[in-house]
């Protein structure tokens, strides 16, 4: 009877090749992501919103369909939007629709921004505590594999309350539609919403793995995020107050409210060449997302329902930021490069490590 | 494998002990770290041995301050060690992990230890360069730790533990990845703290490093006592397991037809490769007796004898591994 | 050999002095811990940090005046030293450094060389947080003054005392920083989510709450030090038409229409002393939390 050596075997198998190291990466960022309480606990609660969202959109296809069921709803409906929307809601389906999602992101990103920072700091600063560079870079494995296989971590989790919920609101609302030409109509939407949830998750991945690089303490890499989302999103606020405040004090406007028609017409015109919000990281993202989505159309649409002196004044308070959109485009750009420069720098291959 | 408590060959049993548990256990949640352990550290060096979780650092810990026990009492020098800052003034810790103050130079590094044990400027500066130069570390002092080499790294760490010249010192692993001129020179001041009078505790399980050291051991496994006292009465205390005997000789197949005839002997293995054999016996001293007059009979004369187990790792081995 | 030299040369010398060392005192050993925290916090970047955080008021002062120099002088350090600092930096800055007070040693496992020392572990924790307020106030009062002069120099003060105004307002940053970085200090010993309750903290208890014109703000720092700016320091801002609007009032709520002196809200010795006590009371449970604890290197921690 033959005996079998008990001892190590060489794998004599096919290895995988290179397109796929990443993915070993990022599984095992996941897997170790997830077994904090507290960030299995921000999932859940990331996916509220979407329950309201899918409320809505099936709220909007009964009213399509004149359903029985809207009867209960109508009186609140009535008090929320204008008559002209509940009399023809096949009209205003894509303005619901482009609108709704935008809300739903809007708060998305927050929670978002709340996973990056549960998660990116420890991604590579506690790669860098216990040096386990040598051991990722002793294996087949690239730097760049290693940068995807971290991004890709971001990318999941950003994608768990982003772009999936945001899919499964679609599909939902689609059926609840009863109508395939929900499809024709929305699908822009749908690949839009894809589209800027993936700029977020690539931006805000590369900035906080940038960041996670340049030390090993993760609590300094936290509140540095912390630093650029909210002290960005605050200088801003400020810079666009000051301003404000010097237009209203030279037009002779007392106070912070504006109510008239002029004012209005004229912050609108004042916000098309206003860079002030582009200090704010989080702003930035927010205008990619409004232009990906289209909502600039859906609220002119909504402001024709407006009395004729009534429009500027609705668009001044909800029309968002104005200024072109590749300004944005430019800064998230450029931090997306000066990431990359970072991380080039900070991790060096095996031959180049101390 | 039942525990052995012995009274130390070194010295009368009315010594005081330097370090005394009584009935301590400590858990950290589901996990028990040390199990009712009663023990008594009296002064020289002794070695504490044990597998990986066998609960030395956690007896370190709790003998340094560092852990409250979750049952019983820790005493060092006759006093209560927990929450009682002003008995590390005589306690010196050479702790196991590799951290440092990586941004001070050597020097700065014991100068601040031995002032943070509350020594004015003059004296610390003293005290520093005399603890320095006897780890043999003067020459380096200067430079910043984050340049130090490993057994640079230890010396450093065993300066720190010594510069306030504490009455009892613990060190935990003192030895770890030092190169053999360091292993050398750290070995010679841990023996010579021993012979000045000093309490030392020296936790490793690098056996051979320990046995240099010191025939004083404290065993632990599993947080629980196994052993305690000298390597050779506990040795001579595991009756479960015949001594080994290697004896070599030319003709070894008649000798051990010879020693298979003493009633003593339990067993014969033959050594082809080695040109001896291996004897096992439960009266090492009495077959020792014997073997003189074996020898001088014609064609058995043995050009060797030693024993392979009457040391640390075999005592180690049959008391742990079982 | 350099070492067994060396060995036979400090034999000598130890024959000559050993068991001679006196016993020393606590005050030294105080100091030394003291000291050692503040070379702690100059060696890392956090520093760094801090600067360019505290330099952005200054830098948003040279662009608001390069881009708006009609900006009234005042109403920009209202804007900047008495909203922005006190509102976002202050407490990010608190974050920074008192969130790590002991987690940082505990970390790095250097604690062991401190809870080896004849220091008490109320006083470590206790010293650490003292020389952390030594670096943060410092760093902020500085600061402080770089925001002043960015604002001021070259523009219309219209009779202001700016430099008492600088003095009045780094006074009561430090002040708001020491009630913060006890806070935070005390919360780390309390939770190992240090961060994220610090920033929930600062986001809604210090942001929002803070804001509520109903008495639930009197459990805030920002509205002790709000009231303490409004008592010490008017902000008046000029408008056209000989008119002039009161920003501070307007900003943080405060009802001066009916009740101009408001008298109805803590005076400025019990706001002061609100702060200061209330640090001493955070300081003081932490210290005593830090008595009794166990800072596990090696060793398992409880869940």
């Amino acid at each position: 009877m033959p005996i079998f050596d008990q001892g190590y075997q060489h794998w004599s198998g096919a290895l995988a090749g290179h397109a796929w190291r990443w993915l070993a990466v990022t599984r095992h960022g996941v897997r170790v992501g997830m077994k904090g309480r507290l960030l299995r606990l921000v999932l859940l609660v990331a996916w509220l919103p979407a329950i309201v969202l899918v409320f809505a959109l099936c709220l909007w296809g009964l009213l399509e369909r004149n359903s029985d069921a809207i009867a209960t709803f109508l009186p609140m409906l009535r008090g929320i939007l204008n008559p002209e929307m509940i009399a023809g809601p096949r009209d205003f389906r894509v303005v619901f629709w482009t609108l709704g999602f935008r809300f739903f992101l809007q708060v998305e990103l927050w929670f978002a921004m709340i996973l990056v920072l549960l998660v990116g700091p420890n991604l590579i600063s506690q790669d860098l505590r216990y040096n386990a560079l040598p051991l990722y870079f002793s294996r087949p494995l690239r730097r760049i594999d290693y940068f995807l296989g971290k991004l890709g971590v971001i990318v999941a989790f950003v994608g768990m309350v982003m772009i999936v919920p945001s899919i499964a609101a679609y599909v939902l609302g689609m059926l609840f539609s009863l109508d395939i030409t929900i499809v024709r109509d929305t699908l822009g939407l749908l690949l839009a919403v894809i589209a800027y949830g993936l700029v977020i998750a690539v931006s805000a991945g590369m900035l906080v793995l940038a960041l996670s690089s340049l030390s090993r303490n993760s609590r300094y890499i936290a509140l540095l995020w912390l630093g650029i989302w909210f002290v960005s999103g605050i200088t801003a606020t400020v810079l666009d107050e000051v301003d404000r405040q010097q237009r209203m004090h030279e037009a002779g406007q007392p106070g912070s409210f504006l109510r008239s028609s002029e004012v209005a017409a004229a912050e609108l015109e004042a916000a098309k060449t206003n860079w002030r919000p582009l200090v704010s990281y989080a702003t930035n993202l927010e205008r990619i997302g409004q232009e990906l989505l289209g909502t600039d159309a859906c609220w002119e649409r909504l402001a024709q329902l407006q009395p004729l002196g009534q429009r500027d004044v609705f668009l001044s308070a909800n029309f968002g930021l104005r200024y072109p959109w590749y300004w944005s485009a430019a800064v998230l750009a450029a931090l997306l490069g000066l990431s990359a420069c970072i991380l080039k720098y900070s991790i060096k291959s095996l031959d180049r490590l101390k | 494998m039942h525990t052995q408590v012995l009274d130390q060959v070194a010295g009368p049993a009315e010594v005081t002990p330097v370090v005394e548990f009584h009935g301590v256990s400590k858990w950290y949640g589901n996990v028990i770290g040390l199990n009712k352990l009663t023990l008594r550290i009296r002064p020289g060096v002794t070695g504490l041995l044990g597998p990986n979780g066998a609960g030395k650092s956690t007896l370190l810990q709790l003998a340094t301050g560092q852990l409250r026990p979750s049952q019983g009492s820790v005493r060092v020098l006759g006093r209560t060690v927990w929450n009682n800052a002003r008995l590390n003034r005589s306690i010196g810790l050479c702790p196991e992990q590799d951290a440092f103050y990586e941004w001070m130079t050597g020097w700065e590094f014991v100068l601040t230890c031995v002032r943070l044990s509350g020594l004015g400027r003059r004296d610390a500066r003293e005290a520093a360069a005399r603890t320095i130069d006897a780890v043999g570390m003067t020459q380096h002092r200067g430079r910043a730790i984050r340049g130090y080499s490993k057994g640079m790294r230890q010396r450093i760490k065993l300066a720190q533990a010594l510069v306030h010249e504490p009455e009892v010192v613990f060190l935990d692993e003192p030895l770890t990845g030092t190169d053999p001129v360091a292993r050398r020179d750290l070995s010679e001041i841990i023996r010579r703290l021993g012979s000045e009078g000093k309490s030392v505790l020296v936790s490793s399980h690098v056996l051979h490093e320990v046995e240099s050291l010191t025939p004083n051991i404290v065993l632990l496994n599993r947080g629980r006592l196994v052993a305690e006292g000298h390597v050779r009465q506990i040795r001579d205390l595991i009756d479960k397991h015949p001594h080994h005997i290697v004896l070599v000789c030319d003709d070894y197949r008649r000798l051990a037809s010879r020693v298979l005839a003493w009633e003593d002997v339990e067993g014969v293995r033959v050594l082809a490769s080695e040109k001896g054999l291996m004897v096992e016996t439960r009266a090492p001293d009495a077959f020792y007796g014997r073997l003189p007059a074996l020898s001088l009979e014609d064609g058995l004369a043995i050009t060797a004898v030693y024993s392979d187990d009457d040391n640390l790792e075999a005592v180690f081995k049959y008391l742990v591994t079982k | 050999m350099t070492s067994a030299t060396s060995l036979a040369a400090a034999e000598e010398t130890r024959g000559a002095t050993a068991g001679r060392l006196p016993r020393g005192s606590r005050a030294s050993a105080f100091w030394t811990l003291y000291t050692l925290t503040l070379r702690q916090h100059a060696h890392g970047r956090r520093w760094l940090v801090m600067g360019l955080l505290f330099l952005l008021p200054v830098g948003l002062a040279i662009l608001v005046r390069s881009t708006a120099p009609d900006v009234p002088a005042i109403g920009l350090e209202f804007v900047l030293a008495h909203m922005f600092v006190p509102q976002a930096l202050l407490p990010i800055v608190a974050l920074l450094y008192a969130s790590g007070l002991v987690e940082d040693e505990q970390e790095e496992q250097t604690i062991t060389y401190l809870v080896s020392r004849p220091i008490p572990r109320w006083a470590i924790y206790s010293l650490k947080l003292l020389a952390t307020l030594t670096t943060t106030v410092m760093i902020a009062a500085v600061f402080t003054g770089l925001t002043y002069a960015a604002i001021y120099i070259g523009a219309d003060a219209r009779g202001e005392n700016v430099p008492l105004r600088c003095l009045t307002s780094a006074s009561i940053h430090a002040l708001a920083l020491v009630a913060y970085c006890s806070l935070f200090g005390l919360m780390s010993l309390l939770t190992r989510r240090i961060l994220v309750v610090g920033v929930l903290y600062t986001a809604i208890v210090e942001g929002l709450l803070a804001n509520l014109p109903f008495g639930i703000r009197l459990v805030t720092v920002i509205y002790y030090a709000r009231l303490i700016t409004y008592r010490t320091m008017e902000f008046l801002v000029p408008l056209p038409r000989d008119r002039t609007e009161n920003i501070a009032a307007d900003a943080w709520q405060f009802d001066v229409a009916s009740d101009p002196q408001l008298a109805e809200h803590p005076q400025l010795a019990t706001c002061v002393a609100v702060l200061v006590v209330g640090s001493v009371v955070c300081t003081m449970l932490a210290a005593w939390l830090c008595a009794g604890r166990e800072f596990h290197v090696k060793t398992p921690e409880k869940d």
